[in-house]
C-alpha cells in the first residue's frame, strides 16, 4: 500500500493559487469519491485558507501521483497550473508532513490551535464518506495523538503571538480568570477595540466605553452590550474597573500617577491592568510605579510578543524532535505489520510439519499400552515443539530485527522462499 | 482581685468572646456577619468590666491599677471605650477586627489572676497542651504556605512590573490567585494561632496560678500573636494586598518562627 500527500500551502503558493485549488466543504464528499473512483484506496482532503492538501493511499500496482494528476485534470482543469507550487510527498515524508501539520509546526503562526480542529474536521468528513479505514486512518489517528503529545510536552500553544492576545495573556497573569472583571475602553482605536473583544470573549463581561464623542462611545458600548461613560466623568468610574484600554487620540497624558494613587486607594489596593495602545501615549509611564498598577504600552506588548515568538521557536524545536521520534515509531509499526503475516505463516508451516511427523511416528508404535502411548506422546510433543521453536527463533528474530532496514525486504523474500511460504 | 469583681470581669470576657467570633468570621468570610450582635455584647461587656473595675477600686481603697492583672483589665476597658467612641463618631467598623480579639484576650488575661480551677488530672492537663500544640502547628503550617505564596507573588509581580517576563514566570499561578491564597491561608493561620494562644494562656494560668505572667515564652507568643493581629487588621481594614500583603506575610512567618523556637524550649522546660 502506498501513501501520498499532495498539496499547496502558504509556504509554496500565494493566496490566488490556494483559492484555485481549494475544495469547498459542500463538494468535499464528491471530491473524495472521485479520488476513489480514480484508483485511490483511501482519500482525505484538507482545505483551509492556508493550505489545500490531498492525502491518499493506493494499492501497490497503482501510482497515487497519477491519481492526483487525473483528479486535478478533472476538477481543476490542468495539473500543470500548479507546477512549482504543488508538493508531492510519499511514505515517510507524507507521514512526517501530516504529523507536523497536526502539531501546528507547518502553520503560518506556529503553534496556533485551529489547524488541528480543521484537520479533525477533514478526517471526520472522510470517515463519514467511508473514504478512510486503513493505512491513512492509522496515520491520521496517530497524527492526532502526536499533536496532543506536542501540546502537552511543549508550551508551543501557550504564548500569545499577537499584541491583542498578549494583552489577554497578561490580564490572565494578573487576575487569573477574567470572569467577572470589568474593562474600560478609552477612545476608539482599532487595536483597543480588538483587545477589548478578546478580553470580552475571555470572560470579562462588564465593558465600559468612554470617548470624546458621546455617540461613538454609545455605538461601541452597544457593540459590547456595555455601558457608555461621559468622557469628563471617566476618572470617577475608574475605581470600578480592573482593566483599562487607552487608545484615544489625545495629544497628552490623560492618566497620571497621582490620579492612579487615588484610584488604587479607593479600590483598596485591588490590582489594575492598564493597556496603553495609543500613540502618542495616553498614560504617563510613571503610573507603572504605583503599587498594584501594571501599565503596558504598545512597545511593552510588542516585546512580550517577540519574547513569546522566540519561546515558541524554542518549543517548536523540541516539538520537531517529538515528531521525528513519532514518525520512526509509526514506520516501525507499519513495517512490523508487513512482516507479521510472514511470521504467522512460518509458524503455521512449521507446526503443520511437526504435527504431521509426530502423528506418523506415533502410528509406528502400536505395541504400546494406552498409558505408555500417552506418556510417549507427551514426551514427543514437548521435544518437537522445542525443536520447532528453536528452528523458528532465528528467522523470526531476523525478520523482526530487519524491519525498516534496507535489507529487510530481501530477507522477507528469502524466508518465504526457503520455507515455501505462500504469498 | 475580689471575687465579685472577678465574676463581673469573667462575664465581660464572655461577652467580649462574641467579638472575637465576629472578628474570626469576618477574616474568614470577608463580609459583615455578627457585627451588630457582637457590638451590643461588646457594649454590655464594657459595662460589666466597668462595674468590676469600680468594685475592685472600692474594695481595695485605691485606684485599681495595682498589679499586672488590674492594669490589663483597665487597659482593655480603655481600649473598648476608645473603640466605642470612634465607632460612634466615625462608624469605623473595620477596627473591630483588631479591637475585638485584642480586648477579649486582654480581659481573659486579667480574669486569670485567680484560675477558675486546678487540673482534675495530669491527662486533662496534657490533652489541653496537646490541643494547643496541634493548633499552633496548623497555624504555622498555614503561615508557611502563606509565605511560600508570598514569595511566588513577589517574583511574579516583579516580572510583570519589569515587563520582560521570563519563561519561569509561567510556572507561578496568576497574581490574583496568589493573593487569594495568601489571604485565605493567613486568615486560617490567624484563627488557629488565636485559639492556640487562648488555650495556652488558660493552661498556663491553671498550671502556674498568677505566676504564669512571668513566663517569658508565653509573653513572646502573645507578642507574636499581637503582630499577627496587627497584620490581619491592616489586611482587612486598610486593604493591604498585593506586594504589601506578601511582605507582611513573610514578616509574620519570621515572628512565628521565633515563637516556635520558644515553644520548643517551653516543652523541654515542662518535661
Amino acid at each position: 500500500m502506498k501513501l501520498l500527500l499532495a498539496g499547496i500551502s502558504h509556504k509554496t503558493a500565494p493566496v490566488h493559487m490556494r483559492e484555485k485549488l481549494a475544495v469547498a466543504e459542500n463538494v468535499l464528499p464528491d471530491a473524495l469519491h472521485e479520488l476513489q473512483n480514480l484508483g485511490a484506496s483511501e482519500a482525505m482532503i484538507l482545505s483551509t485558507c492556508n493550505r489545500v492538501e490531498f492525502a491518499l493511499t493506493a494499492p501497490d500496482h497503482e501510482q497515487p501521483a497519477a491519481v492526483i494528476d487525473k483528479f486535478l485534470s478533472a476538477w481543476k482543469g490542468s495539473p500543470g497550473a500548479f507546477d512549482g507550487h504543488l508538493y508531492r510527498l510519499e511514505s515517510r515524508e507524507a507521514i512526517q508532513h501530516l504529523f507536523r501539520v497536526a502539531a501546528s509546526l507547518d502553520s503560518m503562526v506556529v503553534g496556533e490551535p485551529q489547524i488541528l480542529g480543521q484537520l479533525k474536521n477533514a478526517y471526520a468528513i472522510a470517515r463519514n464518506e467511508g473514504t478512510v479505514g486503513g493505512l491513512l486512518e492509522q496515520v491520521m489517528t496517530r497524527a492526532f495523538s502526536v499533536a496532543k503529545r506536542v501540546r502537552t510536552e511543549t508550551g508551543i500553544g501557550q504564548m500569545a503571538v499577537s499584541v491583542s492576545y498578549a494583552a489577554v495573556e497578561l490580564a490572565r497573569r494578573i487576575f487569573g480568570s477574567l470572569n467577572g472583571h470589568s474593562v474600560m475602553i478609552i477612545g476608539s482605536g482599532k487595536m483597543g477595540e480588538l483587545a477589548a473583544k478578546h478580553l470580552h470573549r475571555s470572560g470579562a463581561k462588564r465593558i465600559l466605553v468612554t470617548n470624546r464623542t458621546w455617540e461613538r462611545a454609545q455605538e461601541m458600548a452597544a457593540a459590547f452590550k456595555g455601558q457608555a461613560v461621559e468622557y469628563s466623568q471617566f476618572t470617577t468610574v475608574l475605581p470600578e474597573v480592573d482593566i483599562v484600554i487607552a487608545s484615544s487620540g489625545a495629544p497628552h497624558y490623560i492618566l497620571h500617577p497621582a490620579e492612579m494613587q487615588r484610584v488604587i486607594a479607593v479600590r483598596r489596593n485591588k490590582p489594575m491592568f492598564l493597556i496603553d495602545i495609543a500613540v502618542p501615549r495616553n498614560i504617563d509611564p510613571a503610573v507603572n510605579d504605583v503599587e498594584n498598577v501594571f501599565l503596558y504600552d504598545v512597545d511593552d506588548l510588542e516585546s512580550v510578543v517577540n519574547e513569546n515568538i522566540k519561546e515558541r521557536t524554542r518549543q517548536a524545536e523540541q516539538a520537531e524532535g517529538i515528531v521525528r521520534e513519532e514518525v520512526e515509531r509509526m514506520l516501525a509499526r507499519l513495517k512490523m505489520e508487513e512482516v507479521t503475516p510472514t511470521i504467522v505463516s512460518l509458524q503455521e508451516q512449521l507446526e503443520n510439519i511437526r504435527a504431521a511427523e509426530m502423528a506418523r511416528s506415533l502410528r509406528k508404535l502400536p505395541q504400546l499400552t494406552p498409558e505408555q502411548h500417552a506418556l510417549v506422546a507427551a514426551q514427543m510433543e514437548a521435544m518437537t515443539r522445542s525443536i520447532v521453536n528453536k528452528i523458528a527463533h532465528g528467522p523470526i528474530s531476523a525478520l523482526r530485527g530487519n524491519v525498516g532496514q534496507p535489507e529487510g525486504e530481501h530477507f522477507l523474500k528469502a524466508v518465504r522462499k526457503v520455507f515455501h511460504l505462500q504469498e | 482581685m475580689g471575687e465579685s469583681s472577678l465574676l463581673w470581669l469573667r462575664v465581660a470576657a464572655g461577652l467580649y468572646s462574641l467579638g472575637l467570633i465576629d472578628a474570626i468570621v469576618t477574616v474568614l468570610r470577608r463580609r459583615e456577619s455578627l457585627f451588630k450582635t457582637a457590638l451590643g455584647a461588646f457594649g454590655l461587656g464594657a459595662i460589666f468590666q466597668l462595674v468590676s473595675i469600680v468594685e475592685q477600686g472600692l474594695v481595695q481603697h485605691h485606684f485599681p491599677a495595682n498589679d499586672f492583672f488590674e492594669v490589663m483589665s483597665l487597659c482593655a476597658w480603655l481600649v473598648t471605650m476608645a473603640f466605642l467612641g470612634i465607632y460612634w463618631r466615625y462608624k469605623a467598623e473595620s477596627f473591630s477586627v483588631f479591637v475585638f480579639p485584642l480586648v477579649f484576650v486582654m480581659t481573659l488575661v486579667a480574669a486569670l489572676s485567680n484560675p477558675v480551677s486546678r487540673w482534675p488530672s495530669e491527662a486533662v492537663r496534657n490533652t489541653w497542651l496537646i490541643v494547643h500544640i496541634v493548633l499552633a502547628l496548623l497555624g504555622y503550617a498555614a503561615l508557611l504556605f502563606t509565605a511560600v505564596a508570598a514569595v511566588a507573588y513577589l517574583l511574579q509581580e516583579r516580572e510583570l512590573k519589569r515587563k520582560q517576563p521570563r519563561s519561569f514566570h509561567r510556572i507561578f499561578p496568576p497574581l490574583g490567585m496568589l493573593d487569594e491564597l495568601i489571604s485565605r491561608s493567613l486568615a486560617a493561620g490567624f484563627v488557629f494561632i488565636t485559639v492556640s494562644i487562648i488555650i495556652i494562656i488558660i493552661w498556663a494560668a491553671n498550671s502556674y496560678g498568677a505566676r504564669w505572667v512571668d513566663n517569658g515564652l508565653i509573653s513572646t507568643s502573645c507578642i507574636t500573636w499581637g503582630i499577627y493581629l496587627a497584620l490581619i487588621f491592616f489586611r482587612v481594614s486598610a486593604g493591604w494586598r498585593g506586594r504589601k500583603a506578601a511582605i507582611m506575610s513573610i514578616v509574620a512567618l519570621c515572628c512565628s518562627a521565633v515563637t516556635w523556637i520558644a515553644h520548643f524550649r517551653l516543652e523541654s522546660h515542662l518535661q
